[in-house]
């Protein structure tokens, strides 16, 4: 997709003064997200199943190379063909090439971050094929036309009444339409969809090296769906979805959905070993696995944010992050949003177009405390922030004055003098002011005390 | 005992009686204080904003100026950990026993008074006072002091009031209210928008009260913003 | 392309410290039985739960749960006894889907439905019915997986509820895609 995140700054204005319902819908949803994550983290010894799933992903990212091929290789056994790309044209192409050998006309996809990542969609309606977009929050901004705003809750930012006008334009329903009715709508269109579609796209939640499964966990049934009923499955995996064992799977389903929605595991979970076999009445005639690199081996060789490639995609930092939660995901311009968005983007995109996200942070360090992998996502942002400053990539304005003000700090005081000359300073001309003049727009008049403390202990003890 | 205030940049400022109040509350409970009058900024806004070089040489700056306390003792808990945990960050690896060594003596306010002076009861002033306490990201989760205030405050006889929102980070965070002011506010708003109607909004935090207090004043409602050092000598002095 | 993404991956991790596997999960346990934690869980995420102690009084109890039907689509490995004796439809039509799953684990209320009998009856009929062997719920979806790997047919799939979804205006609705309705027999 496009990548616009470089106006993060004039995009979240945008979203909090033209949008406000935007704000009440995202932090409605991520607390209530946030709230049943807590619970289901409570029921369980959850510092512990943290520490043992980050360990189950660090190990297989520092074996990466060799669980990648005992992946491969299971896969291939179980009669899945194998692609390797490199970038999203490399993803494009293989699509195009599977899609024009088995007569693809109509798509239906499951939830697929990595598909955002790699513009899947726009490329295949680029070759004449209709593609249906499943999961029902991926449906609703499918009609809207928009990227999704959130890693597990693509529609979070609409409310219900968006939606009933988007529904009564597209499929009649009445405007008082109850969630149940939407839903209803949705799944009939979508049926039909389905039943006819010759290919399903899926991503991939783990991808296990010893037995070659793929595993995938939702909770509507649209994933089981478009991997059984069309006769071509294909799933886009990063290479970072590999684990090493069959045996880590019970751990990292229930983990991933206890962190993203709350529930001990989510409804369903697909782990699929390859196409239909000899006397099963059902299933695809062919699956095919894209193995995707886009941007991870270059993270995987970053000393300090490699670890960002454990992220199980559960959504938590997003809903705990109080930043994400004023503006919802749009505001970051990219497809992944709030902290692992922030980390992802500069490891990703590189700085020149990712550099800007990790600034969209207060270093709150909310997000670290929930991730259910144990990435230091704060700390990864404050490294990103440091390698954005060494590479001159700040505004000139702030340079000098974070230079002078480090300077004058080291002299108490010139410091103190500094301090005295501000609040001299007619409030007009204050409100002028790089940076003091920003902060004074949105708060009342600064309290001085008068005199500062300093000063008194300078004029009496205290 | 004695142990030296390092009052960081905003309490200077903003919060001088605050800062004369830890005094006080300390010395109240038998501890020599003293202040290191060539103290600044700890560097910590430079540090968060990317710029290591700077905070480098404000971290130096404040090393030496501490280097005789025996204890430091800070009414901020973001400064504090700025200098217990920001600090071994900015000069690992080679780190330096200066640094370590101020580390293990650094403490912020309330953390100090529980857990070194053993103090858990300051005085009972506060009877009768519903009080929302706000905590600070960094004392929540860098010196990972959650009970600290609120059982100095609640043996204070406070009403501490439950607050959804207590533990969401104000919006505050430095420079970045000042680089995403509308982002920032809005974190404010929804600390203030949950508030459930205390007589007094109270934190270890100078960074986050100005932002919030700062905020309701612009929106021009709110209840009355107080450092926890003048909520708790107050309270130690029969009422706030 | 492969050889290059491969030959990237080694060069990145050269020289980085291999994080050692942390073993088998230890998960949470049901305190009490296995039968009973799994039908809590079950119910719990919307679903319903009877239980038999033996073939006919779940034959017995399935005459009169068959007459709300029509039709039926039935997994291939169904057993006759527990066998509806509805007219057989293609999954698509069929108001009732009837499979056998393989498992069922307490901790996680899942069940462990495979593809020898066949996928459409457990995914496209707004009524689902399972059938499960007491003798084959556990108490972990750990146990539950370990004792699956000696026969992964296509694909393996928990199903732990009613499909649901809570995308538009965060309110919680069922049988979005999949099956609404879920009922699981318990038997022996």
């Amino acid at each position: 997709m496009e990548v616009r995140s470089r106006d993060y700054a004039a995009r979240a204005r945008a979203t909090l003064r033209d949008e406000p319902g935007v704000r009440e819908a995202v932090i409605g949803a991520t607390v209530a997200f946030d709230r049943h994550r807590e619970q289901a983290y409570g029921e369980v010894d959850a510092d512990a199943w943290r520490a043992w799933a980050s360990d189950v992903k660090g190990h297989a990212l520092t074996n990466l190379a060799d669980y990648l091929e005992e992946a491969e290789r299971r896969l291939t056994e179980n009669g899945v063909v194998v692609h390797w790309a490199e970038t999203a044209a490399d993803v494009h192409s293989v699509l195009e090439g599977v899609a024009a050998a088995h007569g693809v006309r109509r798509v239906v996809k499951g939830k697929s971050m990595l598909s955002e990542e790699l513009g899947v969609n726009a490329a295949l309606q680029g070759q004449g094929i209709e593609v249906v977009e499943t999961d029902l929050g991926e449906y609703v901004i499918q009609l809207f036309g928009e990227p999704p705003s959130h890693i597990l809750g693509p529609a979070i930012h609409r409310s219900l009444h968006d939606i009933q006008q988007l529904f009564h334009r597209v499929h009649g329903t009445p405007l008082d339409a109850t969630p149940e009715d939407l839903a209803a709508a949705a799944r009939s269109a979508l049926r039909e969809a389905f039943l006819t579609a010759e290919m399903g796209i899926t991503g991939g939640n783990f991808l296990v090296a010893e037995t070659g499964t793929l595993a995938l966990i939702e909770n509507e049934g649209n994933i089981r769906l478009a991997t059984s009923v069309p006769k071509v499955h294909v799933a886009l995996v990063g290479i970072e979805k590999v684990v090493a064992r069959w045996s880590d799977l019970a751990g990292m389903v229930q983990l991933t959905s206890r962190a993203a929605t709350g529930q001990a595991v989510g409804t369903f979970v697909s782990m699929i070993h390859g196409p239909r076999r000899d006397g099963e009445p059902d299933g695809p005639e062919a699956v095919h696995v894209i193995l995707v690199d886009n941007g991870r081996t270059g993270m995987l060789a970053d000393e300090s944010t490699w670890e960002a490639l454990k992220c199980v995609r559960c959504g938590a930092c997003l809903n705990v992050c109080p930043v994400y939660r004023q503006t919802g995901g749009h505001a970051y311009g990219w497809v992944y949003s709030g902290p692992i968005g922030a980390v992802l983007a500069p490891g990703l995109l590189g700085l020149d177009e990712g550099g800007t996200l990790p600034f969209a942070s207060s270093l709150c360090g909310a997000c670290t405390e929930v991730c259910p992998v144990r990435i230091p996502l704060h700390e990864m942002l404050l490294t990103w922030r440091r390698r954005a400053v060494e590479a001159g990539m700040a505004p000139t304005t702030e340079r000098v004055l974070m230079s002078a003000y480090a300077a004058a700090a080291k002299r108490p005081a010139l410091f103190r003098i500094g301090a005295a000359g501000l609040r001299l300073l007619p409030s007009a001309v204050r409100r002028r002011l790089p940076f003091l003049g920003s902060w004074l727009s949105v708060h009342g008049a600064l309290p001085w005390s008068r005199p500062s403390f300093m000063r008194r202990r300078k004029d009496g003890p205290t | 005992m004695r142990a030296t205030l390092f009052v960081t940049c905003l309490g200077d400022q903003f919060f001088a009686d605050a800062c004369a109040d830890s005094a006080e509350l300390l010395r109240s409970l038998g501890v020599d204080v003293d202040v290191a009058m060539g103290q600044t900024c700890c560097g910590q806004p430079a540090y968060n904003a990317g710029y290591w070089r700077e905070a480098m040489r404000m971290a130096r700056h404040t090393v030496e100026a501490l280097a005789d306390a025996e204890y430091v003792v800070v009414p901020s808990g973001s400064c504090a950990a700025m200098l217990r945990g920001g600090y071994a960050e900015l000069f690992a690896p080679e780190g330096g026993t200066a640094v370590a060594e101020l580390a293990g003596r650094t403490f912020e306010l309330a953390e100090f008074i529980v857990r070194v002076l053993g103090v858990e009861d300051v005085g009972s002033g506060l009877e009768g006072h519903a009080v929302a306490y706000h905590h600070g990201c960094h004392a929540l989760r860098e010196l990972g002091s959650r009970e600290e205030p609120l059982t100095l405050l609640g043996n204070a006889g406070a009403e501490l009031v439950e607050w959804e929102a207590a533990e969401e980070c104000c919006g505050f965070g430095g420079l970045f209210s000042a680089k995403l002011p509308e982002v920032s506010a809005a974190m404010a708003d929804r600390k203030l928008d949950t508030l459930p109607g205390p007589d007094i909004v109270t934190s270890a935090d100078p960074g986050c009260l100005l932002h919030l207090s700062g905020r309701a004043a612009q929106r021009g409602n709110g209840p009355v913003f107080r450092h926890v050092a003048s909520v708790l000598w107050e309270a130690a002095n029969g009422s706030p | 392309m492969r050889d290059g993404i491969l030959t990237r991956i080694r060069s990145a991790l050269a020289g980085r410290q291999a994080v050692a596997h942390p073993g088998v999960f230890v998960g949470s346990p049901p305190s009490g039985p296995a039968i009973e934690a799994f039908a809590d869980r079950f119910r719990a995420a919307g679903g319903e739960v009877e239980r038999f102690s033996n073939m006919d009084e779940a034959g017995d109890w399935l005459d009169g749960f068959e007459h709300a039907f029509e039709g039926v689509a039935a997994g291939a490995d169904v057993p006759t006894e527990l066998a509806t004796h509805l007219p057989s439809r293609p999954a698509r039509e069929a108001p009732l889907g009837v499979s056998m799953a393989r498992y069922a684990a307490a901790d996680t209320g899942s069940l462990v439905l495979d593809s020898h009998g066949g996928q459409l009856p457990q995914l496209l009929p707004p009524t689902h019915l399972v059938w499960v062997r007491a003798d084959a719920v556990v108490a972990t979806l750990g146990e539950a997986i370990e004792a699956a790997r000696g026969d992964l047919p296509s694909a393996l799939a928990l199903h732990s509820g009613p499909s649901k979804s809570a995308d538009i205006g965060r309110v919680i609705v069922t049988g979005v895609h999949g099956p609404g309705r879920v009922v699981v027999g318990i038997v022996g």
